[in-house]
């Protein structure tokens, strides 16, 4: 008690004030009782006088810790009012009184001053709901907290309670709710994060199709041996096919040895083919001749001749050379490209 | 945590704050903004976050621990809503079965609702918060309402939801009664500061290291006991 005269002299406290604070501390030090702390707060407050608003909180004091906040309060309040002053003799005739008794952390749970607070700052239940736009969902959720999914989908159930409760409200007090399709306006995130998260999807689902493709081909090296006994069966049967039409060929030649004009080779061979390739060929073989302009344009002819590149005397007597060489050369065709850029493109 | 200010068209932002033990500026600088709530993301030794939702000027206000933050950057939630539309508000039965739950249910009305009036709301609703008590810790999530479902766009309106982010987890430590000061009406007997965790599993560790050097010392007195003086007949007197 001592030292909080102390204490308290140093700020400079007033006779009144002093004669107050020990009048308190008397009177707690004898009834140390925790459980009339309500009734307690309030004769204090009275005791204290004028701060009428405040005497409820009084009652936490006497079983407040005298921990880090409390410290904190002090430094920052001991010169406000007699409220602050009353709760550091409390304090300190508290840790007076059970010097011996460990430190141990004391449970604060003042039912009342909660209630108390919340009557304070509770919102007129006549404001209409369009104001807050709460929902409450009516379970509680009670599921495994490590359990990842149960717990997700707990939340989900609840969000999507509330949303379509939501929506019943607001269609009840006419509040606009679903955004028109045509209603555009900047959104929580940018267009570059929506594509980078597009992104990403494309690339997880890419991922997995390829691991699915690996597994398959994985499980298909299990049966590979089937497949390779079925290949070579395949194998077979083509060339028994192959023979088949062959012989089918050959049977038809043998009819075709009476025709006067069956004998030339060449379209022997060509029958040969197409039942090799198992397709007729594409030339028709009534069609006319293509005409000569067309053939030489397809194989080339005999050629210009030999003096065609020489000099006549016409061309001796012309002297235009600049005209060939400078404009001729942009006019050109596109330039054949080499060889080693050509085999690349072919592959 | 922008994020929160995203969502939150009627917030104002302050710079950070300079000093971390002058907490009763905050009413000042909120008085000075023409606020009545405030909440206030004190950031501790570059990984402890704590929440203050305080209404001020004249309380209550409550101090939270912010855990397993995941931010709307992260790229799986791929939902998206209208900066500065109206979320509805949702929590769940466990807030109305204690007194310090009905208590925090109203402040986080208070500042997560957003007023009717807000200048920067729009007048839509896509997106939902949802507030929920699990393991004694509030749940943070924040998802976007879809109407339509993507695969049959002419079909009925079908309610869905996808995850617009953030999420985290607050631990209530203890509600004061003042805005920012005040006597505790409510301490979380469960909470244990994270350093605590922090040293508490480094003792575990120091113990352990300390046992194997104790049975260490151990093994060699014993083994400095049961050792035989020298025989008569060892092998290299034997065969010297």
């Amino acid at each position: 008690m001592k030292r909080l005269m102390d204490a308290l002299g140093e700020d400079g406290i007033d006779d009144f004030g002093r004669m107050q604070l020990e009048a308190l501390a008397g009177g707690e030090e004898g009834s140390e009782d925790e459980d009339e702390s309500e009734e307690e707060g309030e004769t204090e407050g009275a005791g204290a006088g004028e701060e009428g608003e405040e005497s409820g909180e009084e009652s936490g004091e006497d079983e407040e810790e005298e921990g880090d906040d409390d410290e904190k309060e002090d430094d920052e309040e001991v010169d406000q009012d007699d409220k602050t002053q009353a709760e550091v003799a409390l304090d300190d005739a508290e840790s007076v009184d059970e010097d011996a008794v460990p430190r141990q952390k004391v449970v604060v749970d003042n039912k009342i001053a909660l209630d108390r607070i919340l009557d304070t700052i509770k919102l007129d239940p006549k404001i209409p709901w369009t104001e807050t736009l709460v929902v409450t969902y009516p379970e509680t959720i009670d599921v495994d907290v490590e359990d990842d999914l149960t717990r997700e989908l707990a939340f989900y159930k609840q969000a999507l309670h509330s949303a379509n409760a939501a929506r019943k409200l607001a269609d009840q007090h006419k509040l606009p709710f679903t955004r028109p399709s045509d209603y555009f306006a900047e959104m929580v995130k940018s267009d570059s994060h929506m594509e980078r998260i597009r992104q990403r999807l494309l690339d997880e689902g890419a991922a997995i199709k390829k691991s699915e493709d690996k597994r398959k081909e994985r499980e298909g090296k299990k049966f590979g041996k089937q497949v390779q006994l079925e290949k070579l069966r395949e194998r077979e049967r083509s060339k028994k096919e192959m023979e088949d039409r062959l012989k089918g060929l050959k049977r038809k030649r043998k009819d075709g040895v009476d025709f006067p004009d069956a004998h030339d080779d060449d379209a022997f061979d060509v029958a040969v083919e197409e039942a090799v390739e198992g397709r007729p060929s594409k030339k028709s073989k009534n069609g006319a001749k293509i005409s000569r302009t067309k053939r030489d344009a397809k194989f080339g002819f005999g050629g210009k001749g030999r003096r065609s590149k020489q000099n006549t005397k016409q061309s001796t007597e012309q002297f235009n050379y600049g005209s060939r060489k400078g404009t001729g050369g942009k006019a050109g065709k596109a330039k054949r490209p080499g060889k080693g850029r050509r085999m690349a493109l072919r592959k | 945590m922008n994020d929160l200010e995203v969502l939150l068209p009627h917030v104002k932002k302050d710079s950070k704050l300079d000093s971390k033990s002058q907490l009763h500026l905050l009413p000042e600088l909120a008085d000075l903004h023409n606020c009545n709530n405030t909440l206030y993301l004190e950031a501790r030794r570059h990984e402890d976050l704590y929440m203050w939702a305080a209404k001020t000027p004249n309380g209550p206000s409550i101090k939270l621990h912010v855990q397993n933050i995941h931010t709307m950057d992260e790229l799986k939630m791929t939902g998206n809503c209208l900066k500065g539309s109206r979320g509805i508000v949702s929590f769940d039965k466990g807030f109305d079965e204690s007194e310090w739950g009905r208590l925090t249910k109203e402040v986080f009305t208070h500042i997560f609702g957003v007023p009717l009036s807000a200048r920067r709301a729009k007048p839509f609703i896509d997106h939902i918060l949802s507030f929920s008590i699990l393991d004694n810790k509030i749940w943070f999530r924040n998802f976007q309402i879809v109407e339509k479902d993507p695969l049959q766009p002419n079909g009925p309106p079908q309610t869905s939801l996808i995850e617009i982010g953030p999420r985290f987890v607050l631990t209530p430590i203890r509600i004061f009664e003042g805005a920012f000061n005040g006597a505790t009406v409510y301490s979380n007997p469960e909470f244990i500061t994270p350093t605590a965790v922090r040293s508490a599993h480094r003792r575990e560790k120091g113990d352990k290291y300390k046992m194997r050097k104790e049975d260490q010392a151990e093994r060699n007195e014993r083994r400095e006991a049961r050792r035989r003086e020298e025989d008569e007949l060892a092998v290299h007197k034997v065969f010297a």
